[in-house]
């Protein structure tokens, strides 16, 4: 696949590691994204996380297919206050709507400002796949 | 430099292709599970030309492989063929093979793809003065294998043979215009199904391989057939409880505590590793192959820990997400006294401990799924 087939939404900011941030009224939904879900292809388990303090770049659990365990990590710190239980009947919800019902955890950030700064918005992160592609 | 099986062409225009024992096979084509849900619910067909494939002749031919081999050799009728075991000299499984007896021509054994030189090498030493010919077949003959509850509709139409006359385990040799086959009611699946060799198709001269198998694929099209790949493959045999060998089955598990005993005929004579097994026999089994279903969310993967009160016990030895229990299904040793049915055990996956129970094979019902399923 080339890099422009992935979809990477405007109003999302994204990691290297293929998770996006929706900045909501000052909190962060976080799920992970369209690249992430193709290279996975079926997913049929994710390990949400438990509610509390997380850091960035804190491993938060797995998305998983029959063959492949990928890890996400918090784009961000702060405390986890929901997650989106439907994703434990429902996994593949993560490959059909990747930015929408397939979302994954809400953050209530600490240190917003300062660390959206290391995250990429939707040119930057589709530079990057282009050069993870065409390697 | 792996190898391409005479089906690549379609695999590698239709296919995610990977790796595996030496060739490039599919791994999926549109996706494990779906072609998992397509085999237990219709019909799907595989290219297993990978394996290997090796022909037994001459007149010491049946007393030769009834001591290379596990299962009873003289008791295997023409047109039929065998699960069995080649053993070493301590009891350890070197490979888990079919051993088909047609009649009037050469034994075929099939084995894991694997461990095709191990096997030839292994038969080579231990040939002796046995009257036999060992043909080494694997390169010239391709092989496929359509398995769910419409493969015989499927593949009725291909052939002239008539299915409802082959029960499980038989095989034939058949000619459709002038090309030869072995045509057997065998699988890797728990499904009903056929798998087929297609002989003198060498890997240079794929046409004959692939137009079978588009064949195939027209003729389960109004069943809906789909391609699968070995990702699928392994699910499937997982889920009925069968053995992966390098996995499950190893030099180091032998066939007692591997619940293949059923495969080891002690009362035919002698065969290689005989004494070792009833010495471990004698010994008691310590410890067994069960079957885990994991009652939480999670799945269970090979080398995960299984624990029984907080205790290591024993370990995965092949772990899966199962589509058709929509749970997380594995294999692995435990001693004796923890593998009876009901028994709960836990499995640590990613540092989390998972509610699991053992199970008996195969892991779904068999009134609803596979070749004895209630029509």
């Amino acid at each position: 696949m080339k890099a422009q087939e992935y979809d990477t939404p405007d109003g999302f900011y994204y990691t290297k590691d293929h998770e996006w941030v929706k900045v909501e009224k000052g909190i962060c939904r976080i799920g992970i994204t369209d690249y992430a879900q193709k290279s996975l292809h079926e997913v049929v388990f994710v390990g949400l996380p438990k509610l509390g303090r997380v850091s960035r770049t804190d491993s938060l659990g797995t998305v998983e297919s029959v063959k492949a365990v990928s890890d996400y990590f918090a784009p961000v710190s702060g405390e986890i206050v929901e997650v989106n239980k439907t994703l434990e009947n429902k996994p593949d919800l993560i490959n059909k709507s990747p930015y929408n019902d397939g979302w994954i955890a809400i953050i209530k950030p600490t240190d917003l400002d300062a660390e959206l700064t290391e995250l990429m918005d939707p040119k930057k992160y589709s530079e990057f796949l282009r050069s993870l592609i065409e390697k | 430099m792996a190898l391409k099986t005479q089906l690549f062409q379609y695999h590698e225009k239709h296919g995610r292709t990977f790796e595996f024992a030496g060739f490039q096979m599919p791994l999926w084509y549109e996706g494990i599970v779906t072609e998992c849900l397509a085999v237990r619910n219709s019909v799907g067909v595989f290219d297993i030309s990978h394996m290997g494939r090796i022909f037994v002749s001459g007149s010491d031919a049946e007393k030769f492989l009834n001591y290379l081999t596990t299962n009873n050799v003289a008791a295997l009728k023409p047109n039929h063929a065998q699960y069995t075991l080649i053993c070493n000299n301590e009891g350890g499984i070197k490979d888990d093979l079919v051993v088909f007896r047609l009649e009037g021509r050469p034994y075929l054994v099939i084995c894991n793809a694997g461990n095709r030189s191990k096997d030839l090498a292994w038969i080579k030493d231990n040939v002796r003065d046995y009257a036999v010919k060992i043909h080494e077949a694997s390169n010239e003959v391709a092989m496929i294998s359509i398995q769910g509850p419409k493969a015989a509709s499927t593949v009725q139409k291909l052939t002239e043979v008539d299915l409802s006359s082959l029960t499980r385990f038989d095989c034939r040799f058949t000619k459709v215009g002038g090309q030869e086959y072995v045509l057997s009611r065998t699988g890797y699946t728990g499904e009903d199904g056929f798998e087929i060799c297609i002989m003198n198709s060498p890997l240079e001269d794929p046409e004959q391989a692939l137009t079978l198998w588009n064949e195939v694929l027209k003729a389960g099209e109004e069943f809906g057939i789909k391609p699968c790949g070995l990702g699928p493959r392994d699910v499937l045999r997982l889920e009925a409880g069968m053995s992966l060998y390098g996995h499950d089955i190893t030099e180091l598990t032998n066939p007692l505590e591997a619940r293949l005993d059923f495969v080891v005929k002690f009362e035919k004579g002698d065969f290689i590793g005989k004494e070792a097994m009833l010495r471990k026999k004698d010994e008691g089994v310590k410890r067994k192959r069960v079957g885990l279903k994991v009652v939480d969310k999670g799945i269970p993967r090979a080398e995960c820990r299984i624990l029984k009160d907080g205790k290591s016990v024993g370990t995965i030895t092949s772990g899966t997400f199962s589509p058709t229990l929509n749970a997380g299904i594995a294999m692995g040793y435990v001693p004796s006294e923890y593998s009876n049915v009901g028994e709960r055990l836990s499995v640590e996956v990613h540092g989390k401990l998972l509610e699991a129970e053992v199970t008996g094979f195969p892991f779904y019902d068999p009134k609803l799924y596979g070749f004895k399923r209630v029509q």
